[in-house]
């Protein structure tokens, strides 16, 4: 049996927190000002956590 | 292996060879690698760097996704700054054609049954979606954001595809809310992200109507949809920090950026203004702007460039054949998608529909540059405009690639061989989606493509310290904002484009940039030991307001005096575009109040007979591609001499900053011109070298006259400005006076018909 860290639900809670946390980081980073890790966090965020949420949403 | 839905209904589909699929999009992107812009190019290839690089605001309707990525694959460490945006451009286009890949085997799953035929046919379509002309010649410079579009319209198709096959399946309901959010997100790239919704709609439909009743599903799509749709957000954040390139400036934030401003009025009035595209006033979609058979004749033009663009027309014959037979595939492989894989086809077909008829519809052009040239005084596109197409070629090639694997099949069966025997001794039908990839390398690739980086050197080197430099469109405009934002050149020039001297927010703009420090380790020679005091004062006197309060246009049609201390001009408005002054023309005069004695001023060399029709030609004075307006007549003088056709030439500065010039070396090494609306550019250069050559051969250096016509002829055969004016061609229409037109940084102009 492969050893799971977090059931499915709570991993699925947990990536929907770090979309939302790194979004929100983005952001703000943008609101002052930043070019570097504003776009990078944005874009992690939409491109690769955002569908990652929708696909694992329970 | 069989895959299993949720319904417990078993599939006996192959699984999709996605190891192959990353291959094929490897290969793609070492073609594009290959063939990449080693730099910026003509067109808004620079805009859209700058836009990247600095984190601004392109323009409307600011594509915020395609600057947040291309700001990301700025920070990619290898290669400079253009190479990485320009490669960005091709990852996209890769990624699209591993994409169909996937989308061509598993349309083949059901009709084509040798796992290895599949995988060959599918290979066929990726290389031929990727290397039809627009496709490839998009792919390696990053002059639109259309290739990030394509790839989310591939990346949609096949999460739709995937749908069509188990729409109950478990993972069906998060597929089509993912979707939702795709089209959201690929929205915020460019509208274009929504032309893949209606073939969506019309595949559930189709497949599962019934979803269309399940509000809960309805409602996570909606919400996904919006979700995608919020980094529009960028635009009002980034705008309120007053990015040099800020199009539509969409803030209501003046200096800084703060809560109120922000959410104001103002600012979701420009940010609706922006993403709506207002700026560019096009009519309603039944005011058609040339006859739909045009329109679409237009689409058959840049058609017929896919398969074998012969720029020239040295091949017109084989195009059209080649188009005849691309276009009969085509059909083929959408009949043969109908007949034997209808799931899959009721989203690829109405999204073939939608990029090609209704495309051509919605986008109501106006006549091709370069659509039938005998026919004369009807309304053109300032370009060519067949990358708005790209995606109907794109969805194009995966047909007719099915096409060619009907025809594959049809060939194998008629064969007298063994069953694997026959599809191998039939397979090199299959070597015709390889036309394409030989017949357009020449065109397609930019590898060695360096001239517009050193024409934007060149142009803003013709400017003295300090000075203001008046242009008039996207040409010599767009890549001097490349030199100056990304590779520091000459940043103490104010560069004010005409055309958009007519909007409100881009004189606003000029009022928040900074007085940059000329770097004179890094200036051209001319200037070395220059004392020129660096200004203290706004590039305008006057305030943001009083800029604002400055009319659309002044309904004056008689010649009119313009006087500033000692220079009086005679400013005719018949000879300005629009007849009559407009905002653009009254700002510039503006300029030459605040600035002259000042700031040297210029007009750029690209803006024909501009400097006439502002009555500025006794003060005059040509130097290198630039005309600096002198605050007194200029008078001939041992450096300066009257040359007819071109008024005063400063003969010493001229000579010196030719020979510092770049481009004229580029464009020969290059052998070709991008395109023809903007070979003024190096038709510039050339009349440059023969008036040049003139003057110094009745200076008596008669060798030296020689060597500089002898240039001025290379340039002009290099970059084939004759074939403007071969026989058969002679009611074409020419470009603009030095290729710089307006493009598409115009702004819609309520000024009254020209009388």
């Amino acid at each position: 049996m492969r050893l799971q860290l977090f059931a499915p639900a709570r991993r699925a809670t947990l990536l929907r927190a770090t979309a939302a946390a790194v979004l929100f980081f983005g952001y703000a980073d943008l609101v002052r000002g930043g070019t570097t890790a504003a776009p990078l966090l944005i874009v992690l965020g939409y491109m690769i956590l955002g569908p990652a949420v929708i696909l694992t949403w329970r | 292996m069989a895959m299993k839905s949720k319904s417990g209904a078993s599939h006996d589909m192959p699984v999709p060879s996605y190891g192959i699929a990353a291959g094929v999009g490897a290969g793609v992107l070492a073609l594009y690698l290959l063939t990449l812009a080693p730099t910026t190019a003509m067109w808004d290839a620079s805009e859209y760097i700058t836009a990247a690089f600095t984190l601004g605001i392109p323009h409307p309707p600011g594509n915020p996704l395609f600057v947040l990525l291309g700001r990301v694959a700025s920070l990619f460490p290898v290669g400079s700054v253009a190479v990485r945006v320009n490669a960005l451009a091709a990852v996209c286009s890769a990624i699209s054609a591993g994409i169909w890949f996937l989308v061509a085997e598993r349309v083949l799953v059901t009709w084509s049954p040798l796992r290895w035929t599949r995988t060959v046919a599918a290979i066929t379509a990726a290389v031929l979606a990727a290397t039809t002309f627009t496709v490839w010649n998009q792919s390696v410079v990053n002059e639109k954001v259309y290739t990030v579009s394509l790839a989310f319209f591939a990346v949609v198709s096949w999460l739709t595809v995937l749908w069509c096959d188990d729409p109950d399946g478990r993972y069906a309901d998060r597929l089509l809310v993912l979707i939702a959010y795709l089209i959201g997100l690929g929205y915020c790239n460019h509208p274009a992200g929504f032309l893949v919704g209606p073939a969506v709609g019309v595949a559930v439909i189709a497949r599962r109507p019934r979803t269309l009743l399940r509000w809960r599903l309805l409602l996570a799509g909606v919400l996904a949809l919006g979700l995608g749709l919020t980094p529009f957000a960028v635009e009002p954040i980034r705008a309120a920090w007053h990015p040099v390139l800020n199009e539509g400036e969409p803030t209501g934030c003046e200096q800084k950026i703060g809560f109120a401003c922000t959410f104001s009025e103002t600012t979701r009035t420009r940010l609706m203004a922006n993403i709506n595209r207002d700026q560019y006033g096009k009519p309603d979609l039944t005011v058609r702007q040339a006859p739909l058979t045009a329109q679409m004749g237009m689409w058959w033009l840049y058609f017929k460039w896919q398969w074998l663009r012969d720029s020239h027309g040295t091949q017109q014959g084989l195009q059209v054949i080649l188009a005849l037979v691309f276009f009969g595939l085509g059909i083929a492989g959408g009949v043969t998608h109908w007949k034997y894989e209808r799931a899959s086809f009721w989203f690829f077909g109405p999204l073939v529909l939608t990029v090609t008829i209704a495309l051509v519809y919605y986008m109501n052009f106006k006549y091709g540059a370069s659509q039938d040239p005998g026919l004369a005084g009807v309304a053109r596109e300032v370009r060519d405009r067949d990358y708005f197409y790209l995606w109907s070629y794109s969805t194009w090639s995966v047909w007719a690639a099915l096409g060619l694997a009907a025809l594959w099949r049809t060939l194998a069966k008629g064969a007298a061989d063994a069953e694997p025997r026959r599809w191998l001794t039939s397979s090199p039908i299959l070597l015709l989606g390889l036309f394409p990839l030989v017949g357009n390398w020449r065109d397609a690739s930019r590898a060695k493509e360096t001239a517009t980086r050193e024409w934007a050197h060149d142009l803003l080197n013709s400017v003295e310290p300090y000075g203001v430099l008046v242009t008039l469109g996207d040409n010599d405009t767009f890549p001097l904002w490349y030199a100056q934002e990304v590779e520091g050149v000459r940043k103490d020039v104010t560069v004010a484009v005409t055309s958009l001297l007519n909007t409100d927010w881009y004189p606003r703009g000029l009022l928040h940039r900074p007085i940059n420090a000329y770097d004179a380790a890094h200036g051209p020679a001319v200037y070395r030991g220059y004392t020129n005091p660096a200004p203290t004062s706004p590039i305008f006197s006057i305030s943001a307001a009083q800029l604002d309060a400055i009319p659309e246009y002044v309904d004056v049609r008689t010649p009119q005096v313009f006087q500033q201390g000692t220079l009086r001009a005679i400013v005719d408005p018949r000879r300005l575009e629009y007849g009559v002054p407009t905002r653009g023309d009254l700002m510039v005069l503006q300029l030459l109040k605040d600035n002259l004695g000042i700031r040297p001023v210029y007009i750029a060399r690209t803006s024909g007979a501009y400097v006439q029709a502002l009555g500025l030609e006794p003060y005059s004075l040509v130097q290198g591609l630039a005309t600096k307006i002198s605050p007194t007549p200029v008078g001939t003088s041992a450096d300066t001499m009257q040359v007819d056709g071109f008024g005063h030439l400063d003969l010493v500065r001229t000579r010196a900053l030719w020979d510092s010039y770049g481009a004229p070396s580029a464009i020969i090494r290059r052998g070709d011109w991008v395109d023809r609306p903007s070979v003024g550019i190096p038709a510039l250069y050339a009349m440059t070298a023969f008036m040049l050559g003139e003057a110094v051969a009745r200076r008596g250096d008669a060798a030296g006259g020689d060597k500089l016509r002898r240039r001025s002829l290379d340039i002009a055969e290099a970059s084939r400005i004759m074939d403007m004016f071969a026989p058969g061609d002679v009611s074409a229409p020419l470009p603009s006076a030095a290729g710089a037109e307006s493009g598409d940084v115009r702004r819609q102009q309520r000024v009254p018909v020209r009388p």
